[in-house]
């Protein structure tokens, strides 16, 4: 060893000119001297984003199998038969790497090619570094843990009798109308038909009903009238639209980055429509709920998944992608996003808490979270082509096929070290991919098949899990009465709000599941009960015992999302535009689309969707906040698009309802709000048109202006 | 005005705006004394638990990183070691010419005799009403998450920026202007909105942007002004709109959060006249505009003037007029770098006196600095043309009023401005500094999102209290 070393020096003494006596230090400490080498000249194309040729040398295993040659890039102790030194240091120009930018400094091959000769040693992630922590050894999970209500099995339980046997129509009915009783609270009745249909309308397809609908629905005395003006909406393809409005901010959708260096596109996501596309057409098709969550998380995995469900995997490839991916810090980052998106999703579980200690409240060890992040750490974001091949990663946006995905494919499987509070740098013990302790029975089952992801799926869309389908129940039914039961949507554990009615939230979760996980099943049955066609109004002794209205004794007075209010007002101008495809941004005057089909940046989220409230497309969104401020108003007032839109609805008036200034704005009343204007309503209508011209808008745009600002255009009963 | 809250405790209350169902609380606070918005609708936002010595706070971005060692912090060292290499642990290996003195002389100023470059005549005449902090430091020299950390704490772009908690936390002066504006020469800055976001605050605290290249106040915002109808015109339809909401909510028990709504139309009817006046700087006399100077950066330091005179919480100024990031002198640094401190120099100058003689200075912080500093040696060979590289672990931010101990230089860095050696403050430290002056306890200003209560400060911050008047 020692005359092979004392060859090499001199070889290198004459070739690169390097000080003897660095070559007779101590063996290179990897950490210290070579990995900042590397790192700066080569983990940008074989690190653990980009592995070109197949090399990736960050980790020790694939460093040392080497890529695409078959070479072995490096063998310890013989640095002449390591790849990567032959690479660094020939003159060849075809050959030599990096192929861009300074060469290797000849006192950094001499680090390299010493490290080699004295045995290569690598502390990596798959050599669990000395620092062993005080981790909670193993955190078992006590049987009081497992009892804690998200954790158990949903319960089937018999419908409650109640004294009130007339006011339920469905078994939700009696599940409410139960909890109404025991607090002494009266349900209301149901509100008017033409208060519902438009509610109806609204709720199912985010759009209000037009004239002749409501005018069909109020004229239809058979009994199973409501019933059938449900399955009609149902059927319509806004309904997929209107559902995707729910889950998108879930899945923190996006089209580009929060951040972008120069004009640099190359990290943007300029098909991310596919995946919005493939949200809505499934929620059409009924794609059963577990199924919808296996293909977002795994459909690269599973034959039952075609290829244009490949689409749904933008789930986790659309994921943020952080300044400087060549560090691990970075990507332990972005590993924590598509831990945090999948299971505040699906999971209402805050696990990334557990990144940097044990979680506060909530049975899950940081053991749990590198035990899943290890999955994603084992999966790259691809662009993908139409014939499955992986596009190069540094093409600008411009150059991306409309037809290329961008979705995620399998890495090289590894599992992670634990980092110590959360940091890179502290490495604990190698933690086996599995899924949460807490939810599986015994010791998880540590993932076997590649990253993991496809186990990771079926361990969500699971009917034994206890959280899938409650989750699930708990926001569609927030869609529809404009609260959740339970309040936190995406927190169902201990920090979180206990279900308002959790025999109720149970009825819901086994009806999805019993019925297939059929989405539209779950809508209809809520859709169809007594509790959701209440009426809006007061009561005094109700509001005294439950002011904050929890147990539903009414029907909730919602506003309207920034896509229902802006779709509504175009569908009263006569000009919105049905069908999706490529996203175009709001600012576009000639975007008359449903809102939906927007472009959402995370670099600069349109001022109108940011201003009414539309979520950070950075993070998962567990909800909405509703905000009322001036500058939403001084939109309404006075933007290019509310003035534009006043036009637009004062010529549709004057076309559709010529006859007489009072038909025209009876049916602008029945257009915007589902019914006619009362008296004294017609009568402030008809001054107003009647005072002289006196501006570049006419009297009848300044009205139709009014209408569309009023709060009645703002809110649903 | 208050909702149905009779009947709501406060717990209730915090659930239900939680849940997106509380717009009515929401928008009855907007606007409302600070106290009723941090202890009515959030309980996590304590009582101010300190006298406030500020009420509103201006920052002055100089985007891009200033040189700390050309500006506020003298190293004659630097002269006497001139092309040595620097030792150490350093970010990125050296690979110019070693280290590079200043050419400008510096010299004593004003009763506290802090040392400031010639090229900042006239902050050196203002130099007893600021506090030099000579010690900064922050984590990583490289623009993005240096910028994020200055703006948001957090090196990645997903939290709530420093204006945002801050309103969060106080609530607005004035409900007919935004609570915090941000003031840009251009639309290009590097990160962009990330460093002005609410993120998970709630949308009442998102900042308004505004860019400055065009002052004419129409311009200036978006939506201000109707293009068709004149005031009187507007305000008839808007009486129109008034009653058939009151018709609507008449019929709805008067439901509190149609109410809201209602008063936020008149709120936004309001806010054209006033906001009209206030983004209008040609209503200043020339005298003052003379003052500030004539460039896009002075212009919007008179604009911060005007709009924390009637009420704007927060407002920042960026430096970005001649390009994304001007005070990022890579190459030709010596004859750069002094023609932004000229510019800058005047209007911050300018700013600080005028508050100063509108007896605004003593509740008004103003803030000057970048996201780092710049290397005290060389980035590259060629003399001539040499530059300085991004520098964090030492650099220089000047602050004043607002609660500031004035005429005093705190901390140090070592002899060559390498390394901040004497009392090294954070960035976290520095905004637990300034949520401490305008009253806030860092650790307690708090917003529960994703199952955790985040801060602006992390775990981190501590406050520097020797900066402050006690």
């Amino acid at each position: 060893m020692r005359s092979r070393l004392g060859t090499f020096a001199v070889a290198l003494l004459l070739a690169l000119f390097v000080n003897l006596r660095a070559i007779a230090a101590a063996p290179p400490d990897f950490d210290h001297d070579v990995k900042p080498i590397l790192e700066q000249y080569c983990f940008k194309c074989h690190g653990p984003e980009k592995q070109k040729a197949g090399l990736r040398l960050d980790q020790k295993p694939s460093a040392l199998k080497g890529g695409e040659s078959g070479e072995p890039a490096i063998v310890p102790g013989n640095a002449l038969k390591s790849h990567l030194l032959q690479l660094v240091t020939t003159n060849d120009p075809e050959q030599a790497m990096p192929p861009k930018g300074d060469r290797l400094k000849p006192q950094e091959v001499a680090l390299l090619q010493r490290w080699v000769e004295t045995g290569a040693h690598w502390v990596d992630q798959s050599q669990p570094a000395v620092e062993i922590v005080a981790v909670n050894p193993d955190a078992p999970i006590s049987d009081r843990d497992r009892q804690f209500w998200s954790f158990v099995a949903p319960r089937r339980v018999a419908p409650p009798v109640t004294r009130n046997v007339a006011w339920s129509r469905t078994v939700i009915d009696r599940f409410v109308l139960a909890g109404l009783e025991a607090r002494q609270l009266e349900p209301s009745g149901d509100a008017p038909k033409a208060v519902v249909v438009r509610r109806l309308s609204y709720d199912l397809t985010g759009l209000p009903p037009a004239p002749d609908e409501v005018e069909a629905f109020l004229g239809d005395e058979a009994a199973d009238a409501y019933e059938r003006l449900v399955d009609r909406l149902l059927a319509s393809p806004a309904f997929g639209e209107r559902l995707a409005s729910l889950w998108l901010p879930l899945a923190r959708y996006g089209e580009d980055q929060a951040h972008q260096v120069g004009s640099d596109t190359k990290l943007f996501y300029p098909n991310a429509w596919r995946y919005r596309e493939w949200v809505v057409n499934a929620f059409n098709r009924d794609l059963p709920y577990d199924k919808f969550l296996l293909f977002q998380i795994a459909a690269d995995k599973l034959p039952e998944a075609t290829p244009d469900d490949q689409a749904a995997l933008g789930f986790i490839g659309l994921g943020p992608k952080y300044y400087n991916r060549g560090r691990i810090e970075v990507m332990a980052d972005e590993w924590e996003d598509r831990v945090d998106t999948v299971m505040r999703t699906t999971q209402g579980l805050t696990v990334a808490c557990a990144r940097c200690h044990d979680h506060k409240f909530d049975p899950i060890s940081s053991r749990d979270y590198y035990a899943l992040a290890g999955v994603f750490a084992s999966t790259r974001m691809v662009n993908k082509t139409a014939d499955g091949k992986v596009q190069k990663a540094d093409a600008k946006a411009e150059q991306v096929d409309p037809a290329t995905l961008h979705i995620v494919e399998d890495a090289e499987p590894h599992d992670l070290n634990l980092f110590i509070r959360g940091n890179v740098n502290r490495k604990g013990p190698l933690v086996p991919r599995h899924f949460l302790s807490v939810l599986s029975s015994g010791e998880p089952a540590p993932f076997k098949e590649g990253s993991g992801r496809k186990e990771l799926a079926l361990a969500i869309a699971d009917r034994n899990n206890p959280l899938t389908a409650r989750v699930i129940a708990n926001r569609i039914w927030g869609q529809f009465f404009g609260q959740p039961i339970v309040l936190t949507p995406s927190n169902f554990g201990h920090s979180g709000q206990p279900p308002a009615n959790p025999e109720l939230l149970d009825h819901l979760a086994l009806s999805l599941m019993d019925n297939g996980w059929s989405i539209k099943s779950l809508v209809r049955e809520i859709v169809l009960s007594s509790t959701y066609r209440q009426s809006p109004a007061g009561n005094a002794k109700n509001a005294r015992v439950d002011p904050a209205n929890e147990m539903l004794w009414r029907m909730n007075r919602r506003r309207l999302t920034v896509e229902q209010w802006r779709d509504a007002v175009l569908f009263a101008s006569g000009r919105l535009e049905t069908g999706g495809g490529k996203s175009v941004d709001l600012d576009d005057a000639a975007n008359v689309r449903r809102t939906l089909y927007a472009r959402i940046s995370r670099l600069k989220l349109n001022d109108l969707l940011m201003q009414f409230d539309y979520p950070d497309p950075n993070v998962h969104s567990e909800k909405r906040s509703v905000t009322n401020t001036p500058i939403q108003k001084l939109f309404v007032l006075n933007s290019p698009f509310m003035i534009a839109q006043s036009k637009a609805l004062a010529a549709r008036l004057a076309a559709d309802a010529p006859q007489s200034e009072e038909a025209r704005i009876r049916y602008a009343y029945q257009v915007l709000f589902a019914h006619g204007p009362n008296e004294a309503e017609m009568k402030l209508g008809i001054e107003f048109l009647q005072e002289p011209e006196d501006s570049p808008m006419t009297r009848w745009q300044q009205y139709a202006q009014i209408l569309l600002a009023s709060n009645e255009a703002l809110y649903v009963d | 005005m208050s909702i149905d809250a009779p009947f709501l405790n406060r717990r209730q209350l915090l659930q239900r705006t939680a849940a997106g169902f509380g717009s009515a609380a929401l928008a009855a606070l907007i606007g409302s004394p600070a106290r009723a918005l941090s202890t009515a609708a959030f309980p996590h936002v304590p009582a101010p638990l300190f006298k406030p010595r500020a009420k509103r706070v201006i920052f002055l971005f100089m985007n891009g990183g200033p040189s700390h060692v050309d500006t506020f912090d003298p190293k004659p060292a630097l002269a006497k070691f001139a092309g040595q290499q620097p030792s150490g642990e350093l970010f990125k290996k050296s690979k110019g010419s070693g280290f590079m003195p200043s050419p400008l002389t510096f010299a004593k100023y004003g009763q506290s005799g802090i040392d400031v470059s010639s090229t900042l005549p006239h902050i050196a005449r203002v130099i007893d009403d600021c506090c030099i902090v000579r010690s900064m430091h922050t984590d990583v020299p490289n623009h993005e998450p240096a910028l994020l950390q200055m703006h948001t704490g957090n090196v990645q772009p997903i939290r709530p920026s420093l204006g945002s908690w801050l309103v969060y936390g106080l609530g607005s002066e004035n409900e007919n202007l935004p609570g915090y504006v941000v003031l840009r020469p251009s639309n290009q800055i590097v990160v962009g909105p990330a460093l002005w976001s609410n993120s998970f605050l709630p949308a009442q605290y998102q900042a308004t942007s505004v860019n400055t290249s065009d002052m004419h106040v129409e311009k200036l915002l978006a939506n201000i002004k109707n293009p068709a109808l004149t005031r009187p015109q507007q305000r008839q339809q808007l009486d129109l709109l008034g009653q058939l909401n009151e018709s609507h909510l008449k019929q709805r028990d008067g439901d509190p959060q149609l109410e809201a709504q209602i008063q936020t139309m008149e709120t936004a009817f309001r806010m054209q006249a006033e906001a009209m006046n206030t983004f209008d700087i040609g209503r200043e006399p020339q005298s003052v505009r003379d003052l500030y100077g004539d460039s896009p950066f002075a212009r919007s330091c008179l604009l911060a003037r005007r709009l924390v005179e009637d009420g704007v919480r927060f407002v920042t100024v960026y430096y970005t007029a001649t390009g994304t990031q001007p005070w990022d002198t890579h190459t030709n640094h010596d004859a750069t770098h002094p023609k932004l401190c000229r510019d800058s120099d005047q209007a911050t100058a300018a700013l600080i006196a005028d508050l100063k003689a509108r007896g605004m200075l003593e509740d008004t912080l103003v803030v000057w600095g970048g996201e780092f500093g710049r290397t005290p040696y060389a980035e590259n060979k060629e003399s001539a043309k040499a530059g300085r590289d991004h520098h964090h672990t030492a650099f220089s931010m000047l602050l004043a009023g607002g609660g500031i101990k004035a005429g005093q230089a705190y901390g140090a860095s070592d002899d060559f401005g390498m390394v901040a050696t004497e009392k090294p403050v954070h960035v976290h430290d520095l905004h637990a500094t300034l949520l401490h002056l305008v009253g806030l306890d860092h650790e307690k200003l708090t917003y529960r999102y994703a199952g955790r209560d985040f801060r602006l400060t992390d775990v981190f911050g501590n406050v520097v209290k020797d900066i402050c008047v006690s």
